[in-house]
């Protein structure tokens, strides 16, 4: 078995008297799709934000590669090659889609406010290779032909294209990916599977939060269940699907 | 998309070559031909635009690029100002350019020591604490008599002089100002086609997006705001070496919202507009002034901008917010574009019509 | 965090008045005097704040309108009080509805920073207009009961002082009602607290959001009003008001209406100890150390939630 990349320990996240997160544990190990499922509001997004450095948690520690990262600065743990994307699409407004995705390579990157302004050689070689490699992540995902327009105005499924892109420009070693099909039509979900399956194939980890169990069952290693901020089961595509907690679960709250 | 790069930066040096070669002839021309018919010193009221132009490049970047807002830049100016003021009245050995260098560099300290608790607020509330601030530097400069003067203020501030180069005159002062404010535009101009411009937008469209993508958001806050406050030090500076007199009244809230304003009219986040919203804003009220000689019997009232400069900075506030939010060039280039399109279209109407 | 302020306070008070005697009683009551004004302001900034989350950067100039238009009424046109006092309240308040309307209205879905801009742009339209057509000579109106002192316990309090205190008990008392009896009060406090739930409450933001800045320049200009015979009325003091209301809402918590109440009488105390202790030019700078110091180290306040102040 290969060694886990990253551990989620006893982590628990309130919201008031709200656990968000109860005593979540889990480790993801380098190189698998995790799935984390679970019905709405169960705590899928709290635990990507938990994970990113948007919130503390209360209690628990977060070991990425070996480092405690509670309390990091999310752009830290961004650089630290972590990434993720949103469940809403937080793209850029007034940015181009080349322009998105070059802040995406901002973790691997340092000139800053005076080597900029004074355009030495060294930021401009920078700068450059920030440009191609921005460049060369947009053919990658299908969307280079539309680099110049704002991305704003792309059409929905080729925001989240692009959300994808500008995650994938930090070279991450493990991408959250928060409900990444939700609004995609069916042949764009298959799209996104491939690309996901082929990422996976170039060893990078994944964590994904989705609802498509289509998706979910078809691509992931090995899934975790949220319900009400606890795991409520883990184990295999096969073990999850016949798990009766499971169904319970997603039943409870009503056929969706 | 490589080309489209390319244009963007070309576009934006390019228009940086003719501003400063327009910028270079000006005084021979403007002084005589438009000068004249207008009645206006437009030589001396370029000086004040470039030293307001400091001031709001920096405010651009903060407010248009950064979307962190500051109602209380007229505090750094007033720094840079007082700081240089009193060195060289005190000591008049004390040499002038070194006086404007300190201002404007105790200007971004004080903003440095205010910033970095101040920025961890958000829109309404650093709106109201950068105020708040604005405000209390005014009641410093006013109640401080010892060092500031007081109400009456510090008058005989030598003129800047560089290196036994002295610029007593407006049209040396001219260049000078320019000259800095051309090497300004140059450094900003830099700065937001780079990764730190875009990283600066980004933390304006949505601060989360822009923490997640690894742009270390609070610390690009605070050296904008920092920036800002060194360029606004650096035009009081100048500004106090122009006049060669100063007192609190120039440095009140007024001034923070004309900043303000002067970034709003010409276009958030677009140097060049703010250029513009700049010169606009400083001609306005001379412009005004010359009213009577084109509309005759106009009422006393109605000329004396001073009067109602406010009213017309609210009312321009207001309406460029929810007309033309990205400002006037912005509009203007619009207005230019749509005049084209229908132009087309009539001109296609009458061939069809043949 | 609060008792322990609350007992900072009390002796404050309590060594005031033992060092100082009737001087300090003197101070109290004056702080409370102002403070109840400031009070007024700060209800007005949070009305509209916990219902539309925005700043109300014009909320001082409404009680500057409403001071300046009581002197043209009462003391210029000869008006009996109380119908100046109505006259007065209905213009700024209809000057409020329909800057919200035209301005505030359209921009709803706009940024922060848009709003607030538009509406420093108002305060700075309404104060230049004021300047325009009153000039820049603060101006007398008279108490609306006469100037006889009353003596209390060595202090001597102006009459004035007691239709302060009535009118903000029963302002406070109004809103209240409002905001807890009224089916569209009650909706808007519901709304206010979860604003998915907005349209289920069946009260709409725009109405809500209409409804909050009537409130709110009303209150304001009735704070201008009553204020007006103690302090003098000018065209430029909206802006200090404002911003004083505004501390005194941050001091309480933004967005909370007992909040708005003690945070205005703190305020208002503080200020006038510390205008008595120190060089009275500093007195305005109390208000906004204030400000900045809660703003930094307590931005909930006193009474309020914790919110999205930090960035
Ligand atoms: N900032 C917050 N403040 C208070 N409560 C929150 C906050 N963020 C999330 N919650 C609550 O925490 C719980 C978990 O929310 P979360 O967004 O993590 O769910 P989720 O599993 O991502 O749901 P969905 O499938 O709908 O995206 C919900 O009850 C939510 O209301
Ligand atoms: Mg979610």
């Amino acid at each position: 078995m290969n060694e886990s990349i990253l551990e989620v320990e006893e982590v628990t996240k309130l919201f008031g008297g709200l656990a968000a997160l109860d005593d979540v544990s889990f480790s993801v190990e380098a190189g698998e799709i995790k799935a984390v499922i679970g019905p709405n509001g169960a705590g899928k997004t709290t635990l990507f934000n938990v994970l990113t450095g948007v919130y503390r948690p209360n209690s628990g520690r977060v070991i990425l590669k070996g480092k405690n990262i509670i309390g990091s600065r999310p752009d830290q743990i961004t650089a630290m090659g972590m990434i993720r994307t949103f469940q809403t699409v937080e793209l850029f407004e007034g940015m181009t889609v080349l322009e998105n995705t070059m802040v995406g390579c901002h973790s691997r990157s340092k000139y800053g406010f005076l080597s900029n302004s004074l355009r030495i050689p060294r930021a401009m070689r920078e700068e450059r290779r920030i440009f191609e490699e921005a460049m060369q992540i947009l053919t990658d995902v299908g969307i280079e032909t539309r680099a110049s327009d704002e991305g704003m105005n792309l059409a929905y499924g080729q925001q989240r294209m692009l959300e994808f892109a500008r995650a994938l420009a930090s070279q991450p070693e493990i991408l959250l990916l928060d409900e990444p099909a939700a609004g995609l039509n069916p042949y764009e979900t298959g799209e996104l599977s491939n690309l996901i399956s082929k990422l996976r194939d170039r060893g990078l980890t994944i964590i994904i939060v989705e609802h498509d169990m289509g998706l979910v069952m078809g691509i992931s290693n090995d899934i975790v269940v949220l319900d009400y901020g606890e795991v409520i089961a883990r184990g295999t595509p096969d073990v999850i699907k016949n798990d009766p907690k499971v169904i319970e679960a997603y039943l409870g709250i009503g056929t969706e | 998309m490589a080309r489209r790069k390319g244009i963007v930066e070309t576009h934006s040096y390019r228009t940086f070559l003719i501003v400063a070669a327009f910028i270079f002839i000006l005084p021979i021309w403007a002084r005589p031909i438009p000068g004249e018919a207008l009645h206006m010193d437009i030589v001396n009221l370029m000086v004040l635009t470039g030293i307001y132009a400091c001031a709001v490049l920096g405010l651009n970047l903060l407010l248009g690029y950064a979307g962190q807002i500051s109602l209380g830049h007229a505090a750094f100016f007033g720094i840079g100002a007082y700081t240089t003021a009193i060195l060289c009245t005190r000591f008049t050995w004390f040499p002038t350019w070194l006086g404007v260098i300190l201002g404007a560099s105790l200007a971004g300290a004080i903003g440095w020591l205010v910033g970095k608790p101040v920025l961890r607020l958000k829109g309404n509330y650093l709106a109201m604490a950068t105020l708040g601030l604005g405000e209390i530097a005014f009641i410093l400069f006013s109640q401080l008599k010892g060092l500031t003067g007081g109400t009456v203020g510090m008058l005989n501030i030598p003129p800047l002089s560089i290196f036994g180069l002295k610029f007593d005159t407006d049209i040396k002062f001219y260049y000078l100002v320019w000259a800095i404010v051309l090497v300004i535009m140059l450094l900003t101009i830099n700065l937001v086609l780079s990764r730190v411009g875009r990283g600066l937008r980004a933390l304006h469209s949505s601060e989360v997006a822009a923490d997640a993508m690894g742009v270390n958001t609070g610390s690009y806050r605070v050296k904008v705001f920092v920036w800002s406050a060194v360029l606004a030090g650096l035009g009081g500076a100048l500004f106090a070496h122009f006049q060669l007199y100063i007192n609190p009244e120039s440095f009140t809230f007024a001034l923070s919202i004309l900043f303000v304003t002067m970034v709003v009219v010409g276009g958030m986040g677009d140097i060049w507009g703010g250029l513009v919203g700049v010169v606009a804003l400083t001609f306005l009220p001379s412009i005004i002034q010359v009213f009577p000689e084109w509309i005759p019997g106009i009422p006393e009232s109605l000329t004396n901008f001073s009067n109602y400069a406010l009213v017309l900075y609210g009312l321009l506030l207001i309406i460029f917010m929810i007309f033309l939010p990205k400002g006037l060039s912005y509009g203007m280039e619009r207005g230019v574009a749509a005049g084209r399109r229908s132009a087309k279209l009539l001109l296609d109407r009458i061939r069809a019509h043949d | 965090m609060i008792y322990g302020s609350a007992t900072v306070f009390t002796l404050l008070l309590v060594v005031t008045l033992s060092i100082k005697g009737s001087t300090g009683l003197q101070w109290i009551v004056s702080g409370l005097t102002v403070g109840s004004i400031y009070a007024l302001v700060a209800m007005g900034f949070s009305v509209i704040y916990s219902s539309t989350r925005v700043i109300n950067f014009a909320q001082g100039e409404f009680s500057m309108l409403g001071g300046m238009l009581m002197y043209t009424f009462a003391s210029k046109a000869g008006v009996p009080v109380p119908l100046a006092f109505i006259l007065s309240v209905i213009i700024v308040t209809l000057l409020g509805a329909g800057f919200e309307r035209l301005a505030v209205h359209p921009l709803r879905y706009s940024s922060v920073i848009t709003v607030i801009i538009v509406t420093i742009g108002f305060s700075i339209f309404l104060r230049a207009v004021a300047k325009w057509i009153w000039g820049s000579d603060p101006v007398k109106i008279a108490s609306f009961s006469g100037d006889k002192p009353i003596r209390f316990l060595g202090a001597a309090l102006v009459p004035q002082s007691f239709w302060v205190f009535g009118f903000t008990a029963l302002a406070v008392l109004l809103v209240f009602l409002f905001f807890n009896r009224t089916i569209v009060g009650k909706g808007m406090t519901a709304a206010a607290a979860n604003p998915d739930a907005a349209s289920l409450v069946g009260i709409s933001t725009s109405t809500s959001s209409l409804i909050a800045w009537t409130i709110a320049a009303a209150l304001g200009a009735a704070a201008g009003i009553i204020i007006a015979p103690i302090k003098f009325a000018a065209y430029s003091v909206g802006t200090m008001l404002g911003l004083k209301g505004f501390a005194a809402a941050i001091l309480g918590g933004l967005g909370s209406a007992p909040g708005a109440v003690v945070g205005g009488l703190i305020l208002g105390v503080l200020e006038t100890i510390a205008a008595g202790v120190f060089p009275s030019g500093y007195k305005d700078a109390v208000a906004f150390l204030i400000l900045i110091l809660v703003l930094l180290a307590w931005p909930q306040g006193l009474l309020g939630r914790r919110q999205d102040v930090m960035a």
